[in-house]
Order: C-alpha cells, then sequence, then structure tokens
C-alpha cells in the first residue's frame, strides 16, 4: 500500500498542493485526473523524492514513511516513475535505457525476464534495440520510457501524462500496453487528462483542482460524473 | 613519412589518454579542471622518484601512482567541487566557479613542485634503448608508453560503453535530471568521473616521464592540449577524444619533423581552428546533446 497523506507542497509563496491525501493498493490503478496547473506533476515528484513536501506531509508504503528519502533511492524501494516529457536518455541506445533501468539493485534477479517481457509489450524496441532514442517518434520515446521504468521491477508505477502529445491510435496502444502491465500485478498510479482512456484502465480515480483533492470514486462511477467535467473547465479558476 | 607516422601516433596514444581523462572531468561531472595538466605533471615526478630514489620502475610505480591520483581527486572534487556543485543548483555557475576554483588549485599544486623540484628540467633513464618498427627505430619507453595507453584506453572505453557501471557514468552527462529515476546517484557518479579522470591524468604523466623531459611550470600545455583534442572529439565524447587525441600527436609529429618543432603548438591551434570551423560541435560532436 502506498499512501499519501495531507502532502502539502509550495514553490516560494505559491501553494501547489494542499493538503493531499490519497492511496493505492498493490495491483490496484488509480488516476488522477485534472486541469493544466491542478497540481498533478507536484504530486509525483513529491511521491518520487524530486519536490520537498512541507511538514506534517506523509508519505508511505506499507506503513513505512519514504518521506525525504533521495530521490534515487526511490526506485530502490520499488516506485517507478515515468515524469512529464518523459525523461529518456536521448543520446543513448533504447538497449542502453533499458539497461539503466535495471541499475536498482532489486531489479537484478528478474532482469532476463523483464526485458523479454518488455519487448513482448512494445515489439517495436525491439526491433529498434541500437538506435539512438533521441531519433524515435514520440510514441516510441514513450515506449522505451515506461520499458525502462518497468525493468526496475516497481511495485508501483506511475506515469505522468503518457498520452500527451501523441496520436489516438499510438494512444490506444500505449494503453493496451499498460493494461497488461496492469496484470502483471503492478500498481499504477497514472496522472491524465485523458478523461475516457485511462479510466477504461482504472479501478479508482482522483479528481483534482487547484492543489486539491476534490473527489474520489470507483473508475465505473466517474465515468458518468458531472464532476469530471466540472474539473476541468472549473481548474483554472483557483 | 612512415617514421614520423608511428612517432606521431605513439605520441597521439599518450594524448588520447589524457584527453579521455579530461573529457570525464569536463564533459561528465562538468567540472572545468584547469589544474590538470599539473596533475599529470605531478605524477611524472611521482614516477621519477619512485625510479630514482627507490629503483622502482614506472610500470610497477604506476600501481602506487595511480591509486593515490583517484583518492586525491575524490578528495578534491568531495572538498572542493561538491559545495560548488550544490550551489550551482540555483545559479547554473558551475562551469565558472569551477575554472575559478582550479585555476587557484593549478598553482598550489604547481608552487609545491617548484619548492620540492625546482624548475628544471628532469628525466630519467628507463629502456632508453631503440627498436626497430616497420624499418623505424623508436625508443623502447616510447613502444611501452603507447602499449600502456592502448590498454588502459582500451579497458575504459570497454567498461564505459559496454557495462551497466560505465552506462550509468555516461547518463549523467546526457541527462542528469533523469539520473535519479533509474537509481543513480548523480553526485557520486560524478565525483567517480571526477577521480576517473584524475587517475587518468596521473597515467599520462608516468607515460611522458618515461620517455620525455619535463618541468614544474609545463602542466599548463597539456591541459591545453588536451583541451583542444576534448573539444575538437566533441565534449564528453570518449571515442572522438580517442581520434583526435592520435591525430593531434601525429600533426604534432610532421609539423616538428617536417616544418620547425617551435610551430608545433602553432599547428595545434590551427587544427583545432579547421575542426571547428569544419564541424563546430567536433569530430563526433552531436549537434544538441540534450
Ligand atoms: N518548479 C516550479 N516553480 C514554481 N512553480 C511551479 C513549479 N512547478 C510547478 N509550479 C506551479 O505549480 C502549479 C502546479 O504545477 P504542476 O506542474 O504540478 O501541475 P500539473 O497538474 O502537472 O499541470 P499540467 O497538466 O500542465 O502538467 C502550477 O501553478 C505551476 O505553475
Ligand atoms: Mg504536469
Amino acid at each position: 500500500m502506498l499512501e499519501v497523506t495531507n502532502l502539502s507542497l509550495r514553490y516560494g509563496r505559491h501553494l501547489a498542493l494542499n493538503q493531499v491525501s490519497l492511496r493505492i493498493a498493490e495491483g490496484e490503478t488509480v488516476v488522477i485526473l485534472g486541469a493544466n496547473g491542478a497540481g498533478k506533476s507536484s504530486l509525483l515528484k513529491a511521491i518520487a523524492g524530486l519536490a520537498k513536501a512541507e511538514a506534517g506531509s506523509g508519505v508511505t508504503l506499507d506503513g513505512k514513511s519514504i518521506l525525504g528519502t533521495k530521490p534515487h533511492l526511490i526506485p530502490e524501494a520499488g516506485i517507478a516513475l515515468v515524469p512529464e516529457g518523459r525523461g529518456v536518455f536521448g543520446d543513448l541506445t533504447v538497449e542502453e535505457n533499458l539497461l539503466l533501468g535495471a541499475n536498482p539493485k532489486r531489479a537484478r534477479a528478474s532482469e532476463t525476464e523483464r526485458h523479454a517481457l518488455i519487448f513482448d509489450l512494445f515489439p517495436r524496441l525491439a526491433e529498434r534495440k541500437g538506435q539512438l532514442v533521441r531519433t524515435m517518434s514520440g510514441g516510441e520515446q514513450q515506449m522505451v520510457a515506461i520499458g525502462r521504468a518497468l525493468m526496475s521491477h516497481p511495485r508501483f508505477l506511475m506515469l505522468d501524462e503518457p498520452s500527451l502529445g501523441l496520436a489516438p491510435i499510438v494512444v490506444t496502444e500505449l494503453f493496451g500496453a499498460l493494461k497488461r502491465v496492469k496484470e502483471t500485478g503492478v500498481g499504477l498510479l497514472l496522472v491524465e487528462q485523458n478523461v475516457s482512456i485511462s479510466l477504461s484502465i482504472s479501478d479508482r480515480g482522483y479528481l483534482m483542482e487547484a492543489g486539491r483533492i476534490t473527489g474520489e470514486n470507483s473508475a465505473e462511477a466517474l465515468k458518468t460524473d458531472p464532476a469530471v467535467q466540472q474539473a476541468f473547465l472549473g481548474g483554472a479558476a483557483a | 613519412m612512415i617514421t614520423t607516422l608511428i612517432t606521431g601516433l605513439v605520441l597521439g596514444g599518450t594524448y588520447a589518454l589524457v584527453a579521455m581523462g579530461l573529457t570525464l572531468q569536463y564533459g561528465i561531472s562538468r567540472i572545468m579542471n584547469l589544474a590538470y595538466g599539473e596533475i599529470l605533471i605531478f605524477a611524472a615526478f611521482a614516477a621519477f622518484l619512485l625510479f630514482s630514489t627507490l629503483g622502482i620502475n614506472p610500470i610497477l610505480g604506476l600501481a602506487i601512482v595511480l591509486p593515490l591520483a583517484f583518492a586525491f581527486g575524490y578528495l578534491i572534487y568531495g572538498v572542493m567541487m561538491q559545495p560548488l556543485v550544490a550551489r550551482s543548483k540555483k545559479s547554473g555557475t558551475l562551469e565558472v566557479d569551477s575554472i575559478l576554483a582550479t585555476f587557484g588549485l593549478l598553482f598550489v599544486i604547481q608552487g609545491v613542485m617548484l619548492v620540492v623540484f625546482g624548475s628544471n628540467y628532469t628525466s630519467y633513464n628507463f629502456l632508453n634503448t631503440g627498436i626497430n618498427v616497420l624499418g623505424t627505430n623508436i625508443a623502447a619507453n616510447r613502444l611501452l608508453a603507447f602499449a600502456l595507453a592502448v590498454i588502459i584506453g582500451a579497458t575504459l572505453f570497454y567498461v564505459l560503453t559496454r557495462t551497466r557501471w560505465g552506462t550509468t557514468i555516461r547518463a549523467i552527462a546526457v541527462n542528469p535530471d533523469a539520473a535519479p529515476l533509474v537509481g543513480i546517484d548523480v553526485n557520486r557518479t560524478a565525483r567517480f568521473a571526477f577521480a576517473l579522470g584524475t587517475m587518468l591524468a596521473a597515467s599520462g604523466g608516468v607515460m611522458i616521464s618515461m620517455y620525455q623531459t619535463f618541468n614544474a611550470s609545463m602542466g599548463v600545455v597539456f591541459t591545453m592540449k588536451a583541451l583542444v583534442i576534448v573539444i575538437m572529439g566533441g565534449l564528453g565524447n570518449l571515442m572522438g577524444a580517442l581520434v583526435a587525441g592520435l591525430l593531434l600527436g601525429i600533426v604534432e609529429t610532421l609539423v616538428a619533423t617536417h616544418v620547425d618543432p617551435g610551430l608545433t603548438l602553432a599547428a595545434t591551434y590551427l587544427l583545432f581552428l579547421g575542426v571547428l570551423l569544419w564541424k563546430p560541435s567536433g569530430l563526433f560532436g552531436k549537434a544538441a546533446g540534450r
């Protein structure tokens, strides 16, 4: 269980996250829906140790606090992040990016199987092992980013707007792969603005607006919830 | 002509190795180390001292000098560079800061060497017998230095390009922000790369001491040559440093034997300018690394 309690985060005076609480169980898929600037990326960064939360915030994994853990130790704890903008190593090859993904020690034992799984999920990567990642299309780079994160053998995989800037057909392909990842038992914490496709693979969802969680429900209920539309239209009125 | 080529290649081997060290420090750790050549000369003196006082030959000397150089680089990074790196996260002035800091270090190391070893040219006699290679007579010590450069260079190249650990070192040069996402401690890795670079500078120094005279104020020439090679080869590019290093060795020898030994430095710069005009980001440089 990954749990966030009363997480607040500031950039100077600006309160980007205001007492955010959420949880995600082992193997669960949870989506956070919110408009631009709602604080979604900040939330994932705070969990990954990349942004410093305010005092009184809590992030726990199986009840043990991971807040204040150095960012490079977070993958070792079993939490992987596919950041906004993908964060791939552009001047390295696909294979090298995957090799680096298995850098955390927890990943070593199952490295060969994971490698095979990733090429099975994304056959296109298998064909382009030796290609420099910066020369690939956006969709392919997103596959590299997801593959690299999976190489670390995560218990929880956090994805920051994986569909951003991709053609609908690529988005469908990507979410098909994520659905298979979910079936392997990895918990997914997904941040998205693409409501319908992300709800289609999720178990639960949270609505986020101006740094706060404004709603929570099962994915089924959210599909028909008028508040979902509201979260996007009203997001700017902070 | 063949003589020039072979002599040039042999000299270029040392240059390539020295430049690989600088590319680790500058291209990967982002520290522009102006004291680089001083470390090299210091190692040359250390090899000389071990040889002339204890009778330890420079090959064995490497086994003593290299670990010490690594430790020195590791320490210098921790004490001097780490605070600058921490500060530059906000200000982004690591390059200027490191130039100023290592400029000071240059004079400290040079001062110590001048006091201890004086300002005279130094050399020692080690394997100074001629060996015939393809009709060319070359000193055995030069050949040995070349062989060592090839072994050390090839090992480093293999480790950096073919192992996971080496790939983590390249990764922090490619995208330091993403490195923590795969469990890389950027600070620790940069420190390691810097120490490794110091070690390469020292290995270059030991090799040069085997076949060339040197003195305490010569360091800056090596810093400059290494820098020229690194920029010619493309910043942070190991293969580039290798090729550019060999090229520089050959060009210098060509100019020294067929034109005038006094013009070698001028030739270095001409070559440098030529490469930069033809390929602004170096022979193997990428248009935009990030
Ligand atoms: N490094 C930063 N410095 C200052 N302000 C920041 C920084 N990063 C984010 N912010 C601000 O914090 C708020 C939340 O940003 P965040 O990136 O978390 O939103 P988001 O929900 O991910 O938005 P988007 O959908 O556009 O990616 C925004 O108002 C943003 O301007
Ligand atoms: Mg965002």
